[in-house]
């Protein structure tokens, strides 16, 4: 009890904790709990090292840990070896994905698409986050937020899949067209880069609206009212005040939604075709095979990795500067 | 002017309404096509996928396999989240930045990235391909979430409760659990929910580290792969209608428990 004392700033004596009948009283006064809280709140440096400890020791182990054993990997001649044989340093694994161009398209391939498909999402999604922000009472707009929340709860492979029996050949898609006279034959839009794109919207968009919706949320709405009484047409209230208030919005929103996107192995696979094969479907091919090919694998990962972060960062200064731009 | 405006707005909402609901209703409803033969248009109509499914034993278990991974990553991870959390917002400290950066590492690496960095790291570990794997990256996975809603709790916490426990001498870890724990209920219960929903979902992890006994995405996913069929349909929808419901649910809840607390 004395420790207890010390420790909740010099109150006169020994303090009671609660209810002596109680559980947490019964804790409190406990011989082997006293000794342990003494311990740990003998000073606050140590206390907050016992905080600390356990999440630091997990950060650094699962959180970096795969990562950096990605990168080693990566610069191993093989992985994983034979018990006797010894382990090499080789970048022989980066060698092969800059010496082969069969490589660079399914690369270049991936970042354009998500590039585009993250476009698409915002051009999008802009108008609805602005709808539901500008246009809608507060009470409506959690309901109708709510109801574009709901499929997205849905996983990925039940969405893709309701994707592919939209758009199959006796898809609904097909059928309504034909119906409507527009077609004598099915118009093949499955494993073309059109379903492709539409599924991966599909699945990212929420990602996008909510960032866009919480800027255009905050962005008073009396900023726009003084633009109009000083004159300011529509457009222009929209383009000076709006769109600039709401970079921050976008430039995360995009990150987002980009970095999803290059991500994605089960919708590319089931709704792209050969013409559209990606990235993440040339990495995944290193590791159907027996598992020789893991340091070829690995460093496509690495690759992909630095690529996407790098288009990413210049995304997000770029953004940072035409914001400051516009500001001044 | 501003009228017109919000007339072409609401159409936009209302169009991207279909586009994300029509393929799931089309989904739903070749689940009773009475055709192994998936298209339209659907001329009979029945149940018996979905009595097949729920008398197919290889469907149930691994629904149940589903689940328990995730419930048990569900546990780790908000466990582990919510001290990570307490951490981020007890004090600035030497490096707070850069563990913030590492906290959120999971969450930005790309899918495909992660599920291959976790294989190569579990076989590391020694840890076999199966439940373990995937329970592990699951969890690992999904701490960013349940760190960030936490936090977000946190901050708006008075802090004068705790220093009120503190004065009448409860020590840090019965005023840890005596008031910042249930002040923070709501904020675990949602991101439970959102954990649960988020492996349950999960196809990239569980299909790298998983070993011959699939998780539902990946039965799923291999399935398709050999072709479709309505029983597809009718697991597709089962699933939905479960994670669509408790997604509401929680929604519900977080919001009503939020309101409560203010």
């Amino acid at each position: 009890m004395s420790t207890e004392g010390s420790v909740s700033n010099d109150r006169e004596g020994p303090v009671k904790t609660g209810d002596e009948r109680s559980f947490w009283g019964r804790l409190a006064n406990w011989g082997p709990y006293q000794t342990l809280m003494s311990f740990v709140t003998i000073s606050p440096r140590r206390q907050f090292f016992i905080l600390a400890a356990f999440p630091i020791l997990w950060l650094l182990t699962q959180h970096l840990g795969p990562m950096l054993q990605m990168l080693r990997v990566s610069l191993l001649d093989a992985y994983p070896v034979a018990p006797d044989v010894a382990q090499e340093f080789s970048l022989e694994s980066y060698f092969k994905f800059f010496g082969d161009p069969i490589f660079w398209m399914p690369l270049f391939r991936t970042l354009i698409f998500a590039a585009v498909f993250t476009l698409c999402t915002l051009l999008i999604t802009y108008p609805i986050a602005y709808f539901l922000a500008r246009h809608v009472s507060r009470k409506n707009q959690m309901l109708l937020l709510l109801i574009l929340l709901i499929p997205f709860w849905v996983g990925e492979i039940v969405r893709t899949y309701a994707i592919m029996i939209l758009l199959g050949n006796t898809g609904a898609l097909n059928l309504a067209l034909k119906w409507l006279g527009l077609i004598d034959r099915p118009i093949p839009f499955m494993y073309t880069s059109f379903s492709m794109g539409l599924g991966m919207v599909y699945l990212t968009a929420l990602y996008m609206l909510l960032p866009l919706y919480s800027a255009l949320e905050k962005l008073p709405k009396s900023f726009n009212e003084a633009a109009a009484d000083l004159g300011a047409g529509a457009w222009s209230r929209f383009r000076k005040i709006t769109l600039p208030l709401t970079i921050e919005g976008i430039s995360s929103g995009c990150t987002l939604v980009f970095l999803i996107s290059t991500g994605f192995y089960a919708t590319p696979v089931l709704l792209g075709g050969p013409s559209t094969t990606v990235f993440a479907e040339t990495i995944a091919g290193f590791f159907h095979v027996a598992g020789d090919e893991w340091p070829t694998g690995a460093a496509f990962a690495v690759i992909m990795f630095i690529v996407a972060l790098l288009v990413t960062g210049v995304f997000q200064r770029l953004m940072k500067s035409l914001r400051k731009g516009e500001s001044s | 002017m501003r009228r017109g405006n919000r007339i072409v707005l609401a159409c936009i909402y209302w169009a991207f309404v279909l586009y994300v609901f029509v393929p799931l209703i089309l989904m739903i409803l070749m689940g009773f096509k009475d055709s192994k033969f998936i298209g339209f248009p659907i001329r009979s109509w029945t149940f018996d996928w979905y009595t097949g499914i729920f008398s197919d034993a290889e469907v149930l278990y691994t629904f149940g396999y589903s689940v328990i991974i995730a419930l048990l990553s569900t546990l780790i991870s908000v466990a582990v989240g919510t001290w990570i959390a307490v951490l981020l917002e007890s004090r600035k400290f030497w490096g707070r930045a850069f563990t913030f950066g590492l906290m959120v590492l999971p969450a930005l690496v790309p899918g495909i990235i992660s599920a291959i960095a976790f294989r190569i790291y579990a076989r590391w570990l020694e840890i076999e391909p199966g439940m373990g794997a995937i329970i592990w990256s699951h969890a690992v996975h999904n701490v960013p979430f349940v760190t960030l809603v936490v936090m977000a709790r946190l901050s708006t916490m008075p802090k004068s409760q705790i220093e009120a426990a503190r004065d009448l001498g409860a020590d840090p870890l019965i005023a840890f659990l005596r008031i910042t724990l249930p002040y923070l209920v709501p904020a675990i219960l949602g991101a439970s929910i959102f954990c649960l929903l988020l492996s349950f979902d999960d196809f990239v992890r569980s299909f790298f580290l998983g070993g011959y006994e699939p998780t539902l995405p990946v039965l799923i996913f291999a399935m398709l792969r050999s072709g479709m069929s309505p029983e597809i349909n009718a697991i597709s929808t089962v699933a939905l209608v479960l994670t669509a419901a408790i997604g509401i649910w929680a929604e519900r809840y977080t919001r009503n428990a939020n309101k409560g607390s203010l």
